[in-house]
């Protein structure tokens, strides 16, 4: 049988940090402190909208007391505004800030 | 005002005939501000971010209106029931999140009207009977957003 030298064609395969998932702009959703909102209130939210633990609830709501702030979650841009809505339901200043 | 039970997500609270007075004249008139804009971004200066700011805004209108509709289904006469002394109010879990929104509005609201004070216990200069009133209305808020998360 004759050996035939075939072309070598490697499959394309886009590196992984090529993908369009990866491109996507990520956000940060941050809660900012107020003096108005109380500590239970903030807790309380935190948990219904992310359903964390009370412990996590409680660790975010003393970063947001104490520090001014606290980054909640990182989300590319359509869950990280629907987080900001749900949270600016509850009158809590949220925003989404892009992650760079 | 007191829980009394929760089970199945439902919560039942025993409320004073003065607190259960106040609660409903809260619910009935509200709202009592108007509403303010917020801001979606404080750095992202895109026009894909005013555009998210703009719907953001348009959003949380329409979530007022649809709180103020709840607001009257929660004075439903079925939601309180006459007790030997005060009233027994009973709330299903979404109802609960309803009216806890609803007051943290209020809340947030008078503040926002009295200037955003950093220190809400400070006794200012002066004191309008404006002024007084939404104080009032805070501290309401308040009292109430307390009684319906002290079980927590």
């Amino acid at each position: 049988m004759p050996t035939v030298l075939e072309p070598v064609t490697k499959p394309i395969i886009k590196k992984r940090h090529e993908s369009d998932d990866d491109l996507a702009p990520t956000f940060y959703v941050i809660c900012w402190n107020d003096p108005v909102n109380l500590m239970v209130y903030v807790t309380h939210v935190f948990i219904k909208i992310f359903g964390w633990n009370k412990e996590k609830a409680e660790k975010h709501m003393m970063e947001v007391h104490e520090k001014g702030k606290s980054v909640l979650v990182k989300e590319g841009a359509e869950k990280a505004e629907f987080y900001v809505h749900q949270l600016q339901n509850y009158k809590l200043e949220a925003t989404m800030e892009p992650a760079e | 005002m007191k829980l009394v039970k929760e089970s199945k997500g439902v919560w039942q609270y025993h409320l004073a005939q003065n607190e259960a007075a106040v609660l409903v004249g809260l619910l009935k008139k509200f709202p009592f501000t108007k509403i303010d804009p917020v801001k979606i971004s404080k750095t992202d200066k895109h026009l894909k971010a005013r555009e998210r700011e703009k719907l953001l805004n348009e959003s949380l209108a329409e979530h007022r209106k649809e709180l103020k509709k709840l607001a009257l289904d929660l004075i439903r006469p079925d939601k309180f029931k006459q007790l030997e002394k005060g009233w027994l109010m009973t709330l299903r879990l979404e109802e609960r999140e309803t009216m806890l929104q609803i007051l943290n509005d209020i809340r947030v609201g008078s503040w926002h009207v009295l200037g955003e004070p950093d220190d809400l216990h400070a006794q200012p200069a002066k004191t309008s009977a404006k002024d007084l009133a939404y104080r009032s209305l805070m501290d309401l808020a308040g009292y109430f957003e307390c009684g319906l998360l002290t079980t927590e």
